[in-house]
């Protein structure tokens, strides 16, 4: 018994690294895969073509292959054409960002989908232009419904970046990997490695109730 | 003021207006009536571009709308409207649905459009609802303040798409009660409506639309007491 907490005392403040790195990389890349998703979101509804296509293959192409093959793709396959240099922190957080971005533009899609077209039509009538009647009325609107898919993404986003331990990436995943390759200690570190999640997690689950009962009204 | 020429609109193959064309004066109060499906929304909503017509022209104080190059957004300036559905900004109070528009499209201060939309909210009784959300009002009430919110941009002309139809029966009258008020003050008017005691008190002319078509005009006691058309008289036989 003691000897299981020495190992979990000497894992701990490395393990926390790890999970400070989870966190980083998965806030940063929500919020670049928010904007994603804002943009792509208009290119899909636009009414040119050269706008919607190229979205429309961008959503399909990230929800019909694996994540692992994007970030592997990401870190050594367009480097390799392209000619350049991606730190593994860099191809990390583009893959995660565009993979999380995807989903979002189809969220951002059916909030404003699911915003009646009459207040579209309101905006427009008092002389507001497309873009002003989006902000000033149907975003905010839409918005409001999107908070629990959004906090549902920042979940996603947590539990997939575990998935760039494949390209050495010293986030949680990764480092409990590290540990148990030298202490054997396989059960005892991945348990630490697993609740670590579960509470990061759980704890943005209990955030989003609180701010889902402040903001969403019906 | 408003000048309607050969309008037709299209959906694919359905033609849903048959070259429309008529004029409607400064200060005039049109009601259009016809039944479901005759067209007389789609008639109304081409008249601010929410449609796009497919062919013909609409002239606006000389400037004619149909035209690529007009200003659509400035132009619906000044030209009202109000749905059958209300479309209030639900996340908005009463009084920042009225006050929205004019401060970021007239530039006018909030304290100015703040003024005037108490004005508005006097004039359409409901001086005190101004911190209310629309979901807290009744249909009646919503109705009004949408009339409030469209009069802030000091339109020239105001549209009216049924404005009474989703009401419950009892709060038909306040809000008719609101448009005949404005159609006194000389405002000008465009309303398709079922109601037609209103219509017949009201109107300055009554248009009778059915099939896309303009079936039968004129002044209300003579197309309601003595309708020339074979049609308009099936109709009213119906609903009168």
């Amino acid at each position: 018994m003691g000897a299981t907490v020495d190992v979990i005392k000497e894992a701990f403040p490395y393990l926390l690294q790890g999970l400070y790195m989870t966190i980083v990389i998965s806030v940063v890349s929500i919020i670049i895969s928010l904007v994603i998703g804002l943009i792509a979101c208009f290119m899909r509804m636009s009414k040119y073509a050269i706008l919607r296509y190229p979205a429309a293959i961008y959503v399909n192409l990230i929800r019909g292959t694996p994540i692992l093959i994007q970030i592997l793709f990401i870190y050594f396959g367009a480097p390799s054409v392209l000619d350049i240099q991606l730190s593994a922190f860099t191809a990390g957080l583009i893959a995660i960002s565009l993979n999380i971005g995807a989903y979002n533009t189809e969220i951002f899609r059916g909030g404003i989908e699911s915003i009646s077209k009459g207040q579209m039509e309101a905006g427009r009538s008092l002389g507001f232009t497309y873009a002003q009647t989006m902000g000033y009325i149907v975003l905010p609107q839409a918005v409001r419904r999107m908070i629990p898919s959004f906090v549902n993404q920042l979940t996603h986003a947590i539990k997939d970046t575990s998935m760039l331990s494949v390209i050495g990436i010293a986030e949680l995943t990764m480092v409990g990997q590290s540990i148990y390759a030298m202490n054997f200690k396989s059960f005892e570190i991945l348990s630490m490695v697993a609740i670590m999640y579960f509470v990061t997690i759980y704890t943005v689950s209990l955030i989003s109730t609180r701010l889902e009962r402040r903001f969403v009204i019906s | 003021m408003i000048e309607v020429k050969n309008l037709t609109k299209s959906y694919g193959e359905i033609n849903v207006l048959k070259e429309i064309s008529t004029t409607i004066a400064p200060q005039e109060v049109v009601c259009i009536i016809g039944s479901s499906g005759s067209g007389k929304s789609t008639f109304l909503r081409c008249l601010n571009l929410l449609e796009e017509p497919t062919g013909g022209e609409i002239i606006v104080e000389d400037k004619n709308i149909t035209d690529k190059n007009t200003n659509i957004n400035k132009l619906r300036q000044q030209m009202g409207m109000v749905f059958q559905q209300f479309n209030l900004f639900p996340q908005k109070t009463v009084m920042e649905n009225i006050t929205l528009a004019p401060v970021k499209l007239k530039k006018k201060t909030k304290k100015q459009a703040k003024v005037m939309a108490l004005e508005l909210l006097k004039k359409v009784g409901l001086s005190d609802k101004a911190d209310a959300y629309p979901a807290n009002l009744s249909g009646g009430q919503q109705q009004r303040v949408a009339i409030a919110r469209a009069l802030a941009m000091e339109p020239h002309v105001m549209l009216f798409d049924e404005p009474t139809s989703a009401l419950d029966p009892e709060m038909v009258g306040e809000v008719l009660r609101v448009m005949k008020q404005l159609a006194k003050e000389g405002m000008t008017m465009v309303i398709v409506t079922h109601e037609m005691g209103f219509a017949r008190e009201v109107a300055d002319r009554v248009i009778y639309i059915d099939g896309g078509r303009i079936i039968e005009e004129g002044k209300p006691q003579d197309l309601f007491s003595n309708p020339s058309h074979e049609r308009t008289k099936a109709f009213l036989s119906k609903i009168l």
